[in-house]
């Protein structure tokens, strides 16, 4: 399916809208992480059981965080959204269709 | 809310894998029969919004930070099967790709966020829908994301790395979110009549759950 044959209807059209608009924010809201430097709960937890250096980085993921390499921390904030969402609406349509030819 | 690799002991990551991978296996046999086109693109854009979503971290005055989850929307939006099965890409995505979330936690990441909080915000929505949909859409995230969080304490808790600290590791994570949680319901319920807006209802088929 082509991103023209998705935005046929208007529902699509301003969904895949809204998808940019969020998009879009995503390095507003990593620069105001980066500004607070707060921890989620379960980093919190982490802490307060001495435990947070037990946490091992994946090595097997494509990409060490949101942020793409080489384009700096905000428009790789933003090339990694737009990535990212674009990869699992693909690769969403593609289970959606799988699943619906083993019926 | 995401579990890294090196928490959880091993043998407690394998089984949430073999666990997680039966749930949704489950949950694709009991969603393809309502696969139509339509429901398979409202589908993808659910997960594509979730994951966009995600990547808004708020920071709470506090010293906390915290981002919808979404388990409950895609559950109120797609039903609970294909709600889960969403969540459960976004969270794949996100380890695999971007390192988010432990490979070996990736069961562990995918029962939290995409099973526990799509099944239970689920079930708190279709209890109080036909009374009050808002309330009902707002308690779905809230309840939905902390039980999922009380989950993830609950692994942490019996976790090597946290010996000693059962009770204060699920104190922090199921009271934190408790708190944040009500953050998660309010964001449901934007994301819920955004997609409304957008026109999603008023065209869809609504062959699975109350709304989807």
């Amino acid at each position: 399916m082509s991103a023209r044959s998705f935005a046929r209807t208007p529902w699509q059209r301003r969904s895949l809208a809204g998808l940019l608009g969020l998009v879009i924010l995503a390095p507003a809201f990593a620069w105001a992480a980066g500004q607070t430097g707060y921890a989620e709960p379960m980093g919190n937890a982490a802490a307060l059981a001495g435990a947070a250096s037990e946490a091992v980085p994946t090595s097997i993921s494509l990409f060490s965080g949101y942020a793409l390499p080489g384009l700096g921390p905000h428009a790789g904030t933003l090339g990694g959204a737009f990535l990212g969402t674009l990869l699992t609406l693909t690769l969403a349509l593609g289970l959606g269709r799988l699943l619906a030819a083993g019926r | 809310m995401h579990t890294p690799d090196g928490f959880l002991h091993p043998w407690m990551a394998g089984a949430f894998l073999l666990l997680a991978g039966a749930v949704l296996a489950v949950a694709a046999m009991r969603a393809r029969d309502s696969l139509t086109e339509y429901r398979i693109q409202l589908f993808a854009v659910v997960a594509a919004a979730v994951f966009a979503a995600q990547m808004l971290n708020w920071p709470i005055p506090g010293g906390t930070s915290a981002h919808f989850v979404g388990g409950a929307f895609a559950a109120i939006v797609l039903g609970p099967h294909l709600g889960a099965l969403a969540v459960a890409l976004v969270v794949a995505v996100q380890a695999l790709v971007f390192g988010d979330g432990g490979a070996l936690a990736l069961g562990a990441n995918i029962w939290n966020m995409a099973i526990v909080q799509a099944y239970v915000g689920y079930a708190v929505y279709a209890t109080l829908a036909d009374r009050n949909e808002l309330l009902a859409i707002v308690a779905s995230g809230w309840i939905g994301v902390t039980a999922a969080a009380a989950s993830a304490g609950l692994q942490l808790g019996v976790s090597p790395g946290f010996t000693g600290e059962f009770f204060a590791v699920v104190a922090v994570m199921t009271v934190g979110h408790f708190i944040l949680g009500i953050g998660e319901g309010v964001l449901t319920l934007a994301g819920v009549r955004l997609l409304d807006h957008a026109g999603v209802e008023s065209e869809q088929l609504q062959p699975e759950g109350i709304r989807a």
